[in-house]
């Protein structure tokens, strides 16, 4: 009950920090509409082709686009958190009694809300330019990349809290984030490449989420894929959570 | 609220007893004893103050007295809990304002004090009418509903005071407090501090100010290199070291050398010397000390010209126990922060 409750004290701290930033907000929906409106154009031409089975391409861009919206909004958790080992915030909330996982789930619920909204907005926006939407298989959609933007969340906090420097920080989250969308075929298709890059793609926690999306987004919502993608992402976030809980245990300023 | 308790009863209670603490880290240059078994105990109710030059291990004995951080060795119980064995316990006895703040910035002062509260565990009307109560107390009214970020550094210290003592614990922990601060709201925030003792409360804080152990502080801990090299209510502390005076006599008024010699069998005086036209003395006590030496002086025919006294501080204590001035202690980067 305490738990729940300084959870909820601590998201809802977390979400009128997001709104006091309406830059954060007007961004986090800007940038996958750009995608939509500037990227997907690109693929027209593909349409039918590898890799774009009948339909519109949207149809398999769209979750793409989506995961790729879900990783962003959790990566951004380490930078606050090390903005909050600079001023003091993360030492003064651990001589409360408040529970550590409590200090990790309000950004990570924070951060998954910054997801939902905006990727729901993306979802009807782009209906009418051609994407086929499978209502019911969206919702699990939605819930499968909760659970990576959670992961995502509590990964960067993590490493922000061990890292302690934006500089560095930055660097291994620009370092990670090239490898893991592009082998999880968030842009392009995997199935175009050569069968390596298929073979490595299988070792990246996020290709199982964006396989899975493109079955639910397909409406295709009991297939072993999507059964896949929640056991990788629901240990992905667990695993993450738990790093993160530990990490703030014992966070050194 | 918590009675006023008298000075006697407060004497009884310990509010901290740190024995054998021991912390060491591993750094670049190999490992780093912070702390070399450090012993102390402090009364409950009482300003209490850890002096010395950074590095010198205040900040790592106040994070382990703080749950914040765990010791190698020794024993430490604080509001009559062993930190170790008990950390989420002590936490809700214990406030604590580190050196940093840690107020929320992007949120207001107001919401950072009810957050608080609530964390402790308050009911939403009780913090509610606390966050409004400490709001009153520490002249917060004018800016608590803007958001942190606009603060001035005096308004911000006096939030991050509120934060700390929201659920009134017993004991209040604060790291180099008025670091930064300007004159005026350093002896407000003195007095603050002062009047929470006065209720009760047990203030513990670090600094490396002089004049903040000296007269805020009730006993004050001198801390260098790891250990305790003196404890005692500051007046005791200096009180083991002579006052210096100077004497200028007139010219040819006297033998100077045969005064000095005299003056140096006197009782409260523990040395007499010529420097040039004067006559240094060291005295125990400088209030009775002085008349006795003036008595003296009348009686030589020595005629004075000025006179100068210089108290002792505890910069003579660190002196005398380290070998070095606290002004010279230290990281390089401290020197100036005395200085400023």
């Amino acid at each position: 009950m305490t738990f729940l409750l300084q959870t909820a004290l601590l998201a809802r701290r977390r979400i009128l920090e997001t709104l006091r930033q309406p830059i954060w907000v007007f961004m986090g929906m800007s940038v996958p509409l750009m995608y939509l409106a500037l990227f997907a154009p690109l693929l027209k031409p593909l349409a039918g082709g590898p890799g774009f089975p009948g339909g519109s391409v949207l149809d398999v861009f769209v979750p793409g686009i989506l995961a790729l919206m879900a990783f962003g909004s959790g990566m951004g958790a380490g930078w606050i958190v090390i903005g909050e080992l600079d001023s003091g915030v993360i030492e003064r909330l651990r001589v409360t009694p408040a529970s550590r996982l409590a200090l990790v789930l309000g950004t990570v619920l924070r951060d998954v809300l910054m997801f939902v909204v905006p990727a729901a907005l993306v979802l009807v926006v782009a209906t009418p330019f051609g994407f086929d939407p499978h209502w019911a298989g969206l919702a699990i959609l939605l819930g499968l990349l909760a659970l990576l933007t959670a992961a995502c969340s509590a990964g960067s906090a993590a490493l922000g809290i061990t890292l302690k420097q934006i500089g560095s920080l930055a660097a291994v989250v620009t370092g990670l984030q090239l490898p893991l969308t592009l082998l999880a075929g968030v842009l392009l298709p995997l199935s175009l490449g050569p069968g390596w890059l298929q073979g490595l793609a299988h070792a990246n926690p996020m290709y199982y989420a964006v396989e899975a999306a493109r079955d639910l987004a397909s409406g295709t919502l009991a297939s072993a894929t999507v059964a896949e993608g929640f056991a990788v992402m629901g240990a992905a976030a667990l695993l993450a959570i738990w790093w993160s809980t530990h990490a703030y245990r014992r966070a050194m300023a | 609220m918590r009675a006023a308790v008298t000075p006697g009863e407060r004497v009884a209670a310990l509010a901290v007893r740190v024995t054998g603490l021991r912390k060491s880290f591993s750094g670049r240059g190999g490992r780093v004893e912070a702390l070399r078994g450090v012993d102390l105990s402090v009364p409950a109710g009482q300003i209490y103050g850890f002096l010395g030059p950074n590095g010198a291990g205040k900040t790592t004995a106040l994070r382990i007295l703080t749950t914040l951080l765990r010791a190698d060795a020794g024993e430490v119980v604080v509001a009559g809990l062993d930190v170790s064995s008990h950390p989420a316990a002590v936490r809700r006895r214990i406030g604590y304002v580190g050196q940093r703040g840690g107020a929320d910035i992007e949120a207001t002062g107001r919401e950072n004090l009810v957050l608080q509260g609530r964390l402790y565990g308050m009911g939403r009307h009780e913090t509610e009418r606390r966050a409004d109560e400490l709001i009153e107390r520490l002249d917060l009214a004018a800016f608590c509903r803007r958001i942190a970020r606009t603060y001035s550094g005096g308004q911000r210290r006096r939030l991050e005071v509120a934060l700390g003592i929201v659920h009134r614990p017993d004991v209040l922990f604060l790291d180099e407090p008025t670091l930064g601060l300007d004159p005026q709201n350093r002896a407000n925030l003195w007095d603050q501090l002062r009047r929470l003792r006065d209720t009760g409360t047990t203030v513990l804080l670090t600094t490396h100010y002089l004049d903040e152990a000296d007269q805020l502080s009730d006993r004050v801990a001198i801390i260098d290199n790891g250990l305790v090299v003196a404890e005692g209510p500051p007046e005791e502390l200096r009180g083991r070291h002579p006052a210096g005076v100077t004497i200028t006599p007139r010219p040819g008024s006297a033998d100077l050398a045969a005064v000095a010699a005299e003056l140096g069998r006197e009782p409260l005086v523990r040395g007499a010397r010529i420097d040039g036209d004067t006559i240094r003395v060291d005295l125990d006590g400088a209030t009775t000390g002085m008349a006795a030496v003036f008595d003296l002086l009348r009686a030589r025919g020595v005629e004075v010209l000025g006179v100068s006294l210089r108290e002792p501080s505890l910069d003579d204590v660190f002196l005398h126990e380290t070998g070095r001035s606290l002004r010279d202690a230290g990281h390089p980067a401290t020197t100036e922060a005395i200085a400023s």
